[in-house]
């Protein structure tokens, strides 16, 4: 074995192994017999739970509630007034004048707003699922990811905790702005995340598209557009000029790239994507290439991170966008 | 909803402390098997971080990643056991008991990993330190040398000798 196959081994490495078993009871043992942990917390802590479960209790009641913020949206046939629930196979549907807000069980809220129609499709603890027929949303979720979910003609917007504005035509032409966290497309076995502050066209036939950030410069948009939807040729005059206007903070546009292009140019886009955001260590570029999980993971891991500090810390402190740390 | 743990778990909330136990035990562990060699010793060392992150997560600004500062606090109270007790005696993870590094519960594809893992466990102490630090944990050997109270030097000269180690056991 020579140093390389070692290396490469080495990054094959899980980088976390479950302990062979249940470690927390000890843990708050000890926590316990050391004072740390202040008792006193049970309480406010199971009355929470009491709480948690009327909540649950309730929300498997399958009905949402709704609120008419503007006009009378309909509720089935019926006109809402003021406020309503929104049963499990009920649509609501809003006209040019009206709009809505869904409680999304207890986990977050959609405003539906004017020439929408959205469906009721699960209303359960562990999901929370509607059907945007068409029209536009905004969704807030506050919750552990995949809970919430949107299907659209084009396929299902999973929720990874987060805030968002999906809008679609009744045949799945669409576009997704995420204003927090980080949102999952998925159409079949065809899937794209987009994290807060970024964009992703939506297409009926090819699901989503490659996601960009919010201000990207208008020809590396319109590349990206022809590199998702458009024929062969064009494709590939696309990923050309999408490699060249590319900034380190288009890493997560590339990294998508790169799972999407042909084969014999992943090891140019991986190229281009480490020469903008180093990959992390571990990630080699045998693996990226090969597309392995691990590999992908991590490097979307590390380009997660510089983006949401990006965010997070815009106009507070520079960050540096290849390494996602401050400026000095 | 990683920060929004952190935050409760903060503000005192053991719920939230517990989830923040389920998420990172596997990371954690993981180092603490690695760099102890020892699976008895993981499982008390992370369950030492897990102490040690209930007093200390006041403390934690969110100047870098929560699961990097863990991680960093995960190394020294591995590394500070080691140099407070300065003994190492057991190696549970012996050529006979590969199941003992491994566990039952990797989504990886294992047994490709398995006899590199025991390789590991099997180098000597302050080898296989440097080694699991540097080319799986991704640390430089400044860091190295400050975290384990060596010179720079050494930790360089551990790491060639533990990739030599290394080769050699797998070539078997």
């Amino acid at each position: 074995m020579n140093e390389q196959e070692l290396h490469d081994a080495v990054s094959r490495l899980p980088k976390s192994i479950e302990p062979p078993r249940d470690l927390w009871p000890g843990i708050e043992a000890r926590l316990a017999r050391s004072g740390a942990w202040r008792r006193w917390y049970w309480v406010p802590l199971a009355l929470a739970a009491v709480l948690v479960f009327l909540l649950i209790a309730r929300a498997e009641r399958s009905a949402w509630d709704v609120t008419a913020l503007a006009g009378r949206p309909l509720i089935g046939t019926t006109r809402l007034a003021a406020s309503g629930r929104l049963r499990v196979g009920d649509w609501l549907q809003t006209d040019d004048s009206s709009r809505a807000l869904i409680a999304v069980g207890r986990i977050g809220q959609v405003e539906v707003r004017p020439d929408t129609r959205v469906q009721l499709v699960v209303a359960k603890a562990n999901e929370h699922r509607l059907a945007l027929a068409r029209g536009t949303i905004d969704a807030k979720v506050d919750a552990v990811p995949r809970l919430f979910f949107v299907e659209t003609p084009a396929g299902t917007a999973i929720d990874l905790g987060c805030a968002y504005t999906l809008e679609t035509d009744s045949l799945g032409n669409g576009l997704l702005y995420v204003t927090a966290g980080e949102v999952e497309f998925q159409t079949g076995s065809h899937a794209s995340r987009v994290l807060l502050g970024a964009l992703m066209q939506i297409r009926p036939t090819t699901g989503p598209g490659i996601p960009y950030v919010e201000g990207a410069p208008a020809p590396f948009v319109r590349a990206l557009i022809a590199f998702d939807f458009a024929q062969r040729g064009t494709r590939a005059r696309a990923i050309r000029t999408v490699l060249a206007l590319a900034r380190p903070q288009d890493a997560l546009s590339l990294w998508h790239v790169l799972q999407r292009v042909d084969p014999a140019l992943r090891g140019v886009v991986y190229d281009r994507l480490a020469a903008l955001v180093p990959p992390p260590p571990g990630v080699t570029r045998r693996a990226a290439i090969a597309l392995e999980s691990r590999a992908l993971e991590g490097y979307w891991t590390k380009i997660q991170r510089i983006h949401f500090r990006m965010m997070v810390l815009r106009g507070v402190r520079e960050i540096d966008p290849r390494t996602g740390l401050a400026k000095p | 909803m990683s920060d929004d743990l952190v935050a409760r778990a903060q503000a005192g909330d053991q719920t939230a402390f517990r989830e923040l136990y389920r998420q990172h035990a596997g990371r954690v562990y993981a180092l603490c098997l690695r760099l102890t060699g020892d699976g008895r010793d993981a499982e008390e060392r992370t369950q030492d971080v897990f102490v040690r992150l209930w007093d200390k997560l006041r403390s934690f600004r969110g100047d870098s990643a929560f699961s990097s500062w863990l991680h960093r606090l995960a190394v020294n109270v591995v590394l500070n056991e080691r140099r407070t007790t300065g003994r190492r005696e057991r190696r549970v993870m012996s050529a006979e008991d590969p199941d003992t590094v491994v566990g039952a519960q990797h989504a990886a594809p294992l047994h490709l990993n398995i006899d590199l893992e025991r390789a590991i466990a099997e180098l000597p102490d302050g080898a296989r330190e440097v080694f699991v630090l540097y080319d799986i944990e991704g640390y430089g050997h400044g860091e190295i040398a400050q975290l384990v109270g060596i010179a720079e030097g050494t930790s360089k000269a551990q790491l060639f000798r533990a990739r030599r180690l290394l080769r050699e056991k797998l070539e078997r």
